[in-house]
């Protein structure tokens, strides 16, 4: 069986964590494809609905990346957005859907080694704990 | 306000079970302001049958709808182009919303997805408290404002028991003692004279005590 | 003919260049911006964090990087520099000399080839690796293109066939260039100094001796070492970090220059902090120094958190010598302490010398060429109550070439010198509407998507690692797609001419731009869409570079999959765009100015002056303020003829309005058009204000504290009194014997921890000035840190010369004050002594400083819904880099009202404060922007979850009981979309329904 890659959205903030990505690619550092960026204006945008929505149309993770803590462009939406991802912890395993596949982080602009190393410890992570058992259900029952 | 939680998924998915097109019924009224039962909680509910029913290998037909108010007859009737399209009516509202919608259609399941709480009010954004009991006959201009009925555990009248320790209540260090609370309130408005008044024996019977209650304003009828 | 200039020469693009460039562009004026460097961005982006807010610097300052690389008003020249300046102000002409950059910048897409093909020639980590032929100085820098160095390049034809894009050219040679300028702006800073010359601290012989700029770069997530902390020596993680302070400066050996640096005592402090908070909080920091200079908003507080969060270790003393231990690997320093009179000597792992700033021979042949007046130490000499106005009209300086100075004091400079620069141009016309040239805007809606996408190669960059041809292809079967197709080097003019020939051509819709980033790159396609007669907000950029194909170089197929991925999403995306328009009021031009004081008087004049109509209300009586009774400054200029002068200039003013007596009451409106009620007079009558922009100048007041019997003897007064009483009673101040002073009485207390920065100034001038009088009589001063930062260091070099005995005291050993008759008797700790000693003094003078105005700005707060900080003051929009904009727009603060300043201060406080106004007001309109939360009332549940949330506090509940958000104060970050229950709040361009189709997109497996 070839391996499983997994699919990720990112949520990245434009002030941050979206120019961290861009700066690990101007310093050309690597991390797996598996990680697919979605631009936000702030993490604080990033609605419970949005990753709930990311799971159901199949991602197996998803990352909230925002500005480090104290240093968001709107002073507090990466707190919100912290708080919004701790709160849907609990309500993701009553699913049955293992909690760690939704991860918030935090980096500053010039972090991109950051990014780069983020994408790929957390792609290893998803690749270990498997398919998100919804898609992988759906998929059982277009196979049968 | 009326307070209320969303009930475990669990409950929700068994309520539901054999049943593959689902309305699912927000209110925008008090389960909205205490983050129940609104257009957003409704989408996560969605979201959340779906994801647990693909787990299963099915997928769900859910339809999405949020009314004013679900505990008046006039908004409920905008359930029906879809009620006949659907197995079962998952209903986000308090309890008095599930009862309204399952009144209107008679032969249409309706489920709860919250567990209705308290009449409470808000303590700071994502805290809601209890307040009101709705005794029908309100004592609150005797104590100070506060209503040892809601508030405190064993609805003592007439000043705090035995386990009132430091101002919090002996069931819990988070809950104060309401009688306590009261005491402070008089003291502030400088009435701790009136501590002392005997608050006369309930008489229940304006409350739950005399069965089902019902307001009629006959001028408005 | 003068006066029809309407260009400003901006030379420097450090941080103060570039933020007089902005101001003036925002001001609509036409700037050149020239630096000798191949790009722009000065010392502050070499810079890993900056205080006190420890900020990353490169997040903070690349926006302004990117703002000014493509603002149409700024010509930004690199490699440039002046060589003749004649004509005079409102008409200079300006000869510049180009040096060549052998790449034709149109071509250059800053791709990096070059950089990959000569990797060990590229100079990424300024001050500590070796130059290069090629150079890019950091990730982010502006412009994006390479500079080549020619002489040190070996291989010529190797080198130019290496780009992709033929920017490359060996013939590229210097050019001379004459242009017209109405006013010149100089911004060129200083350089630090090179400790190399000294032989003491062992730098450039020990590897572990480094420089706090080198130490910055260490530390920097962009460094050398990607942001390990690590000894040059051995690559080790260092346990042991000592700072040196003062190194070159505050001294009189050889290479010492007697200035303060002003800025050295904080980036010490942050190295520290930053150290143990980011690298490992088990590191030993130590910082040896003479005088802690925490002195500006908020400093004092900062070094208390370093002291006593952090743990960093403070040694008051200054060691003479590093000494390397060459078995250890570990270097020694020497100092002695107050406790003890023997040396201590200490191992450390690192070694930072904290340099202060110095001023270059170029920037010297620099003042010769403008013809300007250099001070002793080659600083630019300014008129003494115009801070920023060199000795030649029409030429301005801002930042450290003015004096050594932080971040935030160099914006105010460079704000007060765009201001200055501004009132030597032609007036400004009624704005020239740049729309005018701009084909009309479609109206798309109701049409099915006709989306075009393009797929940029970007040369190597995209085309060497996927097929384009086959994304395009892939991209053209996409639901809505109309037309597909490559598009070589989209951002070079001739793609972009051809992409705005297909929008026409095939009546496309919508656009997708496959390349790189659109932090950088989608206002060009926004424009050029505008340009076709779209709408700009209906293209959408997939980055399938930098997040793409230069991240998964080495697995091609990946990169293609990925790269569809992006694009799929984009295309759903841009699907649901809509044209939007941003909304526009009439702008009201006329100025409420709040303070009749130095600061209040200062922004008044120069609005005046530039032909706004300006109201200047005053609580008071009469115009003045605190400088009114301030006799003379620390540089022995008289303020009262000045104040006079300045009084007299406000009131005779025919765009001034003065009104005194006048007490805000209340406030509606919006930036740019609002009302501002007062009661005014003893009657109290009210009056409403019309107006666009709000000066805050509403001053400090003085700190009186009960403390050392202030108030209850009479040989005892505070700074300001003796101040008076030096001009008024001569005769009775000569003939006292003794005269003591003690400093921060009130100030750097836990009731008020900031510091109040001029009572060090105001204590040496006062004690120069009695000694003046009577050279015999002996002055003490008892002190916790001597605070003369810049030049003022000089006055207490001369004040320690003429005998003025400074004894510092310790705050649980405070001074005692008894009475004896007329006298006092004043007890303290000599801290050298050790003992307790006693002396009887004729009068007692207090440094009390200045304090908040409490009520005041609470009021106002209130009624402007300005936020403020701890210590009660106005909270700024940006504590370095807007530091004269609060975070409401429309309100600017000026003077003391901000924080504790002198009146040269205080007045370059508010020029820029004027300056900032200018730039705002010269638009006709109030831009509102796009991007910005609606609330549909049908579906708001009154819930106030958003009046909760909001970081601004913009949303409220309305009378019609639905909430509500002011567009024009509505910031656009979403948190309160995100937050409604009721999901009845919609953020225009990240709406939930493009979220969620970009997520379908995404996810949509392609079979």
């Amino acid at each position: 069986m070839e391996q499983f890659e997994p699919t990720i959205v990112a949520f990245c903030c434009h002030y941050c964590a979206y120019t961290a990505a861009d700066m690990a690619g101007s310093m050309r550092l690597e991390y797996p494809p598996n990680v697919k960026i979605i631009r936000v204006p702030c993490s604080g945008r990033v609605d419970a609905i949005h990753i709930m929505k990311a799971l159901e149309k199949g991602a197996d993770g998803v990352l909230v990346a925002g500005c480090l803590e104290g240093d968001c462009h709107f002073k507090n939406g990466n707190v919100k957005a912290l708080q919004r991802v701790t709160a849907l912890h609990p309500f993701l395993e009553e699913i049955g859907i293992e909690a760690e596949r939704v991860q918030m982080v935090n980096m500053s602009a010039g972090m991109g080694g950051r990014f780069a190393q983020i994408a790929t410890e957390f792609t290893e992570k998803i690749r270990e704990l498997g398919p998100n058992p919804a898609k992988a259900g759906a998929s059982r029952l277009a196979a049968s | 306000m009326i307070t209320a939680e969303r009930k475990p998924l669990d409950e929700i998915m068994e309520s539901i079970d054999g049943c593959g097109r689902i309305l699912l019924v927000g209110c925008n009224e008090c389960v909205t302001v205490c983050a129940a039962g609104g257009r957003k909680e409704v989408a996560l509910l969605a979201s959340a049958l779906q994801m647990a029913s693909m787990k299963k290998g099915r997928t769900l037909d859910i339809r999405e709808l949020t009314l004013e108010r679900q505990c008046d007859p006039e908004y409920v009737e905008e359930l029906t182009p879809h009620i006949d399209q659907v197995d079962a009516v998952v209903s986000m509202a308090c309890g008095c919303g599930v009862q309204e919608v399952a009144r209107r259609f008679k032969k249409t399941h309706v489920y709860p997805a919250l567990n209705t709480k308290f009449m409470g009010a808000s303590e700071g954004p994502g805290i809601w408290a209890e307040r009101c009991q709705g005794c029908g006959d309100c004592l609150l201009g005797l104590t100070g404002g506060i209503c040892p009925i809601a508030r405190c555990a064993k609805r003592l009248m007439n000043g705090p028991c035995g386990g009132s320790t430091n101002g919090k209540c002996e069931i819990s260090n988070d809950v104060d003692c309401a009688w306590h609370l009261i005491w402070e309130r008089m003291k502030e408005l400088g009435i701790e004279d009136r501590y002392e008044d005997v608050i006369a024996a309930k008489d229940w019977r304006t409350g739950r005590g005399g069965g089902p209650r019902k307001i009629l304003r006959e001028d408005l009828v | 003919m003068p006066n029809q200039n309407n260009t400003v020469l901006v030379i420097g693009g450090g941080v103060g260049g570039m933020k007089a460039a902005m101001d003036l562009s925002e001001a609509g004026r036409d700037v050149v911006l020239i630096d000798q460097a191949t790009t722009i961005g000065g010392l502050m982006t070499r810079l890993d964090r900056t205080f006190p807010t420890n900020n990353c610097d490169l997040c903070t300052i690349s926006p302004n990087l990117s703002e000014n690389a493509r603002d149409k008003h700024i010509e930004v020249l690199p490699l440039t520099q002046v060589s003749g300046l004649k004509g005079q102000a409102g008409d200079f002409t300006v000869t510049l000399a180009r040096a060549p950059r052998y790449i034709d910048m149109e071509k250059c897409t800053a791709c990096g080839d070059c950089h990959k093909a000569f990797p060990e020639c590229v100079r990424f980590e300024p001050g500590l690796d070796h130059r290069a032929p090629t150079c890019m100085r950091y990730p982010q820098a502006t412009p994006q293109a390479f500079s080549i160095d020619m002489e040190k390049c070996d291989d010529v034809a190797a080198l130019v066939n290496v780009c992709p894009a033929g920017a490359i050219n060996p013939d590229d040679g210097e050019r001379v260039e004459k242009r017209q300028a109405g006013a010149v702006v100089l911004a060129i800073g200083a350089e630090l100094f090179d400790p190399s010359r000294l032989e003491n601290f062992g730098y450039g012989v020990y590897p572990d001796v480094v420089t706090g700029l080198e130490y910055e770069r260490i530390m920097s997530a962009s460094g050398p070492t990607g942001g390990e902390l690590v000894r040059p020596s051995n690559g080790k993680p260092p346990q042991r970090v000592a700072w040196i302070q003062c190194v070159g400066s505050r001294g009189i050996n050889r290479e010492d220059v007697p200035y303060c640096s002003g800025v050295c005592c904080m980036y010490a402090l942050k190295e520290a902090i930053v150290t143990k908070e980011r690298f490992r909080d088990d590191i030993e920091a130590t910082i040896f120094y003479m005088d802690m200079r925490t002195y500006g908003k908020d400093y004092e507080i900062y070094c208390d958190r370093a002291r006593k969060t952090y743990g960093v270790r403070l040694e008051r003393c200054r060691p003479h010598s590093v000494i390397s231990d060459a078995a250890s690997g570990q270097l020694a320093i020497s100092y002695a302490t107050d406790a003890s009179s023997e040396l201590t000597t200490e191992q450390f792992d690192m070694v930072v010398l904290s340099t202060g700033f110095r001023i270059t021979e170029t920037a010297c042949q620099l003042a010769r060429v403008l013809g300007i007046e250099l001070n002793e130490y080659n600083f630019a000499r300014t008129q003494r109550f115009s801070p920023v106005a060199t000795s030649r009209p029409g030429v301005y300086v801002c930042g450290v070439f003015e004096s050594p100075k932080d971040i935030p004091e160099t914006m105010m400079q460079a704000s007060a010198a765009a201001c200055l620069a501004s009132k030597n141009l032609a007036p400004l016309a009624a704005s020239g509407n740049g729309e005018a040239m701009l084909p009309p805007e479609r109206d798309v809606s109701g049409e099915a998507p006709r989306i075009g996408v393009f797929v940029c190669d970007c040369g190597q960059n995209i085309g060497g690692v996927i097929d384009v041809e086959a994304v395009a292809a892939y991209a053209g079967k996409l639901p809505g797609v109309v037309l597909s197709q490559s598009a070589g080097h989209g951002c070079s003019r001739e793609a972009l001419e051809k992409i705005k020939a297909a929008i026409v051509k095939e009546k496309l819709n919508r656009v997708v731009i496959g390349g790189c980033s659109p932090r950088t790159h989608e206002n060009l396609f926004q424009n050029t869409l505008r340009e076709a007669g779209l709408n700009k907000y209906l293209v959408e950029m997939a980055n399938i570079r930098d997040q793409d194909t230069w991240v998964h170089k080495n697995y091609p197929g990946m990169a293609v999959a990925k790269s569809k991925d992006l694009i799929r999403m984009a295309v759903s995306g841009v699907a649901q765009a809509q044209a939007l328009s941003d909304n526009t009021l009439p702008m009201n031009k006329d100025v409420l100015v709040l303070g009749g004081g130095v600061s209040g008087m200062n922004s008044a004049l120069e609005l005046a002056d530039q032909g706004h109509r300006v109201y200047l209300a005053e609580q008071a009586g009469h115009l003045g303020g605190i400088a009114m009774a301030v006799r003379k400054t620390l540089e022995g200029d008289d303020v009262q003829s000045y104040m006079a002068d300045l009084v007299e200039k406000v009131s005779q003013h025919a765009l001034i309005e003065v009104i005194t007596q006048a007490i805000v009451v209340d406030h509606s409106g919006m930036p740019g058009m609002c009302k501002t009620g007062f009661q005014i007079g003893p009657r109290m009558y009210y009056r409403q204000i019309e107006h666009g922009a709000t000066v805050l100048a509403t001053g400090a007041t003085h700190n009186v504290p009960r403390m050392y019997r202030l108030g209850e003897h009479a040989a005892v007064t505070t700074q300001i009194e003796l101040d008076s009483l030096i001009e008024d009673e001569p005769e009775r101040v000569k003939a006292w014997g003794q005269l003591v002073m003690i400093q921060c009485v009130g100030s750097r207390v836990p009731e008020n921890p900031n510091c109040s920065r001029i009572c060090c100034q105001s204590a040496i001038k006062n004690a120069l000035r009695v000694l003046d009088l009577n050279p015999e009589m002996r002055v003490f001063v008892l002190y916790r840190d001597m605070r003369t930062y810049g030049f003022s260091e000089n006055y207490y070099a001369e004040a320690r010369r003429r005998g003025v005995i400074f004894v510092r005291y310790e705050t649980d050993t405070p001074p005692e004050v008894t009475p004896d008759g007329d006298q006092l008797e004043i007890a303290f700790t000599d801290p050298i002594l050790g003992r307790r000693l006693a002396i009887t003094a004729d009068c007692l003078a207090l440094s009390t400083g200045m304090a908040v105005n409490e009520e005041a700005t609470e009021d106002l707060a209130r009624i402007f819904h300005l936020t403020r900080g701890l210590d009660g003051s106005f909270l700024e929009e940006h504590v370095k880099l807007r530091p004269t904009d609060l975070a409401v727009p429309g309100f600017f603060v000026a003077g003391s009202v901000h924080a504790p300043k002198n009146i040269k201060e205080c007045i370059a406080q508010a020029q820029a404060a004027a300056g900032r106004v200018l730039a705002m007001l010269s638009k006709d309109t109030i831009n509102l922007g796009a991007m910005v939360a609606r609330v549909d009332p049908e579906k708001c549940a009154t819930c106030l979850a958003c009046v909760r949330a909001c970081p601004y506090g913009v949303p409220f509940i309305n009378e019609d009981r639905y909430s509500e958000i002011d567009p024009a104060k509505c910031h656009g970050c979403g948190i309160c979309a995100s937050e409604c229950p009721a999901k009845a709040i919609e953020l225009t361009r990240f709406e939930d329904a493009p979220i969620m189709t970009r997520l379908e997109g995404l996810l949509e497996r392609s079979a």
